[in-house]
Parts: C-alpha cells; sequence; structure tokens
C-alpha cells in the first residue's frame, strides 16, 4: 500500500509540472531563428524517402518546404515522423509544419491548421495480382496499413468485417503481403505507386481500380498560427502561378518519372 | 500559449472504452502467458547450462548470450517475418490464416525473458553450497532428483526478487508486439489517439494500468514466496 502511495504522489508530481507554452506566431519566430523545421516522412517514396546515393532526405514534399524556406529567407531542417507522430510533434513544438502526405480531415483541423491542398489523391489497395477484383473480395479478409493514417479509418469504415493490421509505416505492411500474412495494403494511390515502384518483383502485384475516398493533402501548421498559415498559403498560390508547382509534380509523377500519375487538381484559393 | 483541453470521457466510457479494454486483455494474455513459458524455459536452460555434458552446455551458453544480447524489437521481427524465409510454404499458410501476430509475440517475448531468467536461477543454484549436491548424491538421489528437491527449491526462492524484476520488464516489453500489428493496450491507445487526438488522456489511462499490472505481478509473485516458499527455507 506504501508503495502504491508513493508511486501516486510521484504521478501527480509529474502531471503538475507539465505544461509548455509555445510561440504562437511562427513566422516571426522561425525568421528569428533563421531555420524552418518541416516534419516529413523518410519512407514514403515519392513524397519523403531517402536517397540511395546522397543519403538525404527528398520527395514531393521536401520540395514544397523547400520551396517555402527559400521564401522566408531561412534553412531548411528536415525531421522525419511518422503518421502517428506528427501531430503531437507538431503541438509540442518539435517542428514548424508538417509535410508529411497528412489528409486534411475535420477531425484533424480541429487540433491544427491545414494549408490549401497541394496534392490530391484517393485510397486504394494494393494486392497480389489477380486476387482481387471488387470491394467485397476483401471483406473478412487481413489487410494492413500505417497507425495513426486515415486509411485505416477508412478502410475500417467500408469493410467493417476485414481485419486491419496496422505496421509502424508502410515498407512493413508491404512486406506482410508479400508474405501473405495480409492479402492487401490500403493507403493513398500515390503512395501505393511509389511502393509498386520500388517493390523487387513488380509484376506481381497490381493497384485494382477501387478507390474508396478522396484524399486532399495539406501542410500542417499549430491552431491559430494565422500568420504563417496566410503566408504558406500565399506561397502555394504563388508556386502554381509561377508553374513551379506543376513542376515538381511532374517531376515526381510525371510521364517519365517511377509513378506516373495524372494531376487531376490545381492549387486554389478554398 | 496554447491551451489543452482535456477530456476524460473518452477513456472512460463509449467506444474508445471498450478499445483500451480489449488492449488490456491482449496484454494480459501476452504478459501471463509468456511468463509462464518464459519461467518454464528459464529453467531448463538453467539446468542446462550446468550439465556436465559439454554440448548441451554449450547450447545453452550460446543460446544465452543470443538471446540476451540482440534487441527484443528485431527478434520480434525475426519471428513475424524472418520465420517465413525458413518454414515450408504450407505451414506459412496456415500460420497466417492463424493468428500468427500473437503467437510470434509470445514466442520472441518468452525466448528473450528466459535468457535473463536462466542466468538469475543459475546465480541462485550457484549460490547453494555444492556440499549440498554431494551429500544429496551420496544419499542416493539422481543428479535430476536431488535438483528437484534438494538445490531448486531453495535455489528458486533465493532468486524470486530477480525474477520479479524480469516478469515486470516482460510485462512492460509486451508492449512492442504493437510493431506487427498485435492489437495490446498500447496499440490501442496509439488508435485511440490518432482517432480522437486525446493521446494524453489515453496514454495516461495506459501509463496506470501498466503501473497496476506490475504492481499486480509483483504481488502475487510475492505471495507466491511467503505462502508456499517460505515453508521450504524453515
Amino acid at each position: 500500500m506504501k508503495r502504491l502511495f508513493l508511486v501516486l504522489l510521484v504521478l501527480l508530481i509529474v502531471a503538475l509540472s507539465v505544461g509548455k507554452s509555445v510561440a504562437a506566431d511562427t513566422l516571426e519566430e522561425v525568421k528569428k531563428k533563421g531555420v524552418l523545421v518541416a516534419g516529413v516522412k523518410d519512407s514514403s517514396p515519392p513524397f519523403g524517402f531517402i536517397d540511395e546515393k546522397t543519403r538525404e532526405i527528398v520527395g514531393y514534399d521536401i520540395d514544397f518546404v523547400k520551396a517555402i524556406a527559400k521564401k522566408l529567407g531561412v534553412k531548411l531542417e528536415l525531421k522525419p515522423v511518422t503518421s502517428a507522430s506528427r501531430m503531437p510533434q507538431l503541438i509540442e513544438g518539435n517542428i514548424d509544419i508538417i509535410a508529411a502526405t497528412m489528409t486534411k480531415t475535420p477531425e484533424r483541423a480541429k487540433q491544427i491548421d491545414f494549408s490549401y491542398t497541394y496534392f490530391l489523391t484517393g485510397q486504394k489497395f494494393i494486392t497480389k495480382k489477380g486476387t482481387i477484383k471488387t470491394l467485397k473480395d476483401l471483406d473478412g479478409k487481413k489487410i494492413g496499413t500505417a497507425k495513426g493514417s486515415t486509411s485505416e479509418q477508412n478502410a475500417k469504415k467500408v469493410l467493417p468485417n476485414a481485419t486491419i493490421l496496422s505496421f509502424d509505416d508502410y515498407p512493413q505492411a508491404f512486406l506482410a503481403l508479400q508474405q501473405g500474412k495480409v492479402q492487401a495494403v490500403t493507403t493513398d494511390e500515390s503512395i501505393l505507386a511509389g511502393i509498386l515502384a520500388k517493390a523487387p518483383n513488380k509484376s506481381k502485384f497490381e493497384i485494382p481500380n477501387i478507390q474508396i475516398s478522396d484524399e486532399p493533402y495539406g501542410l500542417g501548421m499549430r491552431k491559430g498560427d494565422t500568420n504563417f498559415v496566410n503566408f504558406v498559403n500565399k506561397t502555394l498560390l504563388g508556386m502554381e502561378k509561377s508553374g513551379e508547382a506543376k513542376k515538381i509534380f511532374d517531376k515526381w509523377f510525371g510521364p517519365n518519372s517511377q509513378t506516373p500519375l495524372k494531376r487531376n487538381f490545381k492549387i486554389k484559393a478554398e | 500559449m496554447l491551451k489543452y483541453q482535456f477530456d476524460w470521457s473518452v477513456v472512460t466510457s463509449g467506444k474508445y472504452f471498450y478499445w483500451l479494454v480489449s488492449g488490456v486483455k491482449v496484454t494480459l494474455q501476452l504478459s501471463f502467458i509468456s511468463i509462464i513459458l518464459s519461467f518454464l524455459l528459464g529453467l531448463l536452460i538453467a539446468i542446462m547450462r550446468m550439465s556436465n555434458f559439454k554440448p548441451i552446455r554449450w547450447f545453452s551458453i550460446g543460446y544465452l548470450e543470443f538471446f540476451r544480447n540482440t534487441p527484443l524489437l528485431v527478434q520480434i521481427f525475426f519471428w513475424y517475418f524472418g520465420s517465413y524465409k525458413i518454414l515450408p510454404e504450407g505451414i506459412n499458410s496456415w500460420l497466417n490464416e492463424h493468428n500468427f501476430e500473437f503467437a510470434s509475440a509470445v514466442i520472441a517475448l518468452t525466448i528473450y525473458t528466459s535468457a535473463f531468467i536462466a542466468e538469475d536461477i543459475r546465480s541462485g543454484i550457484l549460490s547453494i553450497p555444492k556440499e549440498q549436491m554431494e551429500a544429496a548424491r551420496s544419499s542416493g538421489f539422481s543428479y535430476l532428483g536431488s535438483m528437484r528437491y534438494i538445490i531448486l527449491p531453495q535455489a528458486i526462492r533465493l532468486t524470486v526478487p530477480p525474477l520479479i524484476g524480469q516478469f515486470l520488464n516482460l510485462a512492460k516489453n509486451s508492449s512492442l508486439a504493437m510493431t506487427i500489428g498485435v492489437a495490446e493496450l498500447t496499440y490501442q491507445a496509439r488508435q485511440v489517439e490518432s482517432y480522437t487526438f486525446k493521446g494524453f488522456e489515453a496514454f495516461t489511462a495506459a501509463t496506470i494500468v501498466y503501473l497496476f499490472l506490475s504492481l499486480l505481478i509483483t504481488w502475487l509473485v510475492s505471495e507466491y514466496d511467503k505462502r508456499f516458499l517460505k515453508i521450504i527455507k524453515g
């Protein structure tokens, strides 16, 4: 009993001492520091992944935060995050902006502010060739995805009888598919295309044309950080106008890229 | 200054509460099955480690050093993903249809912890004066018989405090099972966080459960110690 009491006492002290203030105006703060810290993915090609030659993180998301840092006239620091860690990292002030394949959802928008949509995709499945024709084929099966993603929640909604296995990141989920531990991996088509492009035996897998949701990506910033949000939105609109945004898209998703997709969206004020 | 609004209702009732409860259930199963298996396996390895027959001793030394000195996370991945390369196709697909995630987690936790337990038990056995073994043998007990009736009852009792430590580690290490999709407590807490963004509440609830689980294990083992093992000592 004494032990229990002591433990509770320590807990209480910790609970009381938690609480840290985060600067409200990131724009000013970043200019003062001279560095913009962006939370990015490092294993989601072609949005954020480690280049085999340079050992640096590159990708579609990275090019966008690069452009924002350039516009601000500050250095860019990339910090790898996962789907589950990115929002807490932002809210706690460890990063200034999230550029990590993040879908804009109403629930998330209660916690953080989003920029205009800078990428639009939809959620699909990757499966072993010829095993899945319709959504029905997947019900009651095991399906892999990554923790803390919207993919997990969407899949649960449309496939209530399926077992969703959430891994730490997509490469592990895909390994589970290769070994037959799951019958499909589900997430945004653009990420699946990236996984497929890097797969060692591409011809054995396919992405059937089953779309279960729209996934508009936004850059994430702290709630109520209006100056910074406005600045980022203005920069995004400028990039669309100057053609830079399209150039970045073509670099990663153009017809000659490893993951060719159609650009069926434009960055616009919402 | 950002204000954080606490909302404890997400973890005390409704759907998210049931997620956490189901996580607690899996954590309990994972912990108690692995505790029992790792104790039995640890006992076996400890006895093998002290055998006079060299190949058995060498095997157990290799086992100990290998499993004590590699990270548990790597071992979990090894049993879950790596076993695929070794096992024949038929067994693989059978395993995949069943709850192989849970089984790999139990295997990894059991083997990893058994290596530590074996060393603790061995040090307990070594602390019993070797004259006792000699006396037992000369009274007509076989080697295993003297172990079973003379040495182990005393050694296990001496091992109780470090064993509690290993069991507690095991219970907390079971959270690593979430990396292969076992829906235990930490997994569910994270799940609640990603649905509600109430991570602080979810993880506080999980922390309290781990705390009580640890106190429960400590209490159970020391009760067992008091009731059954004291008599032997007297």
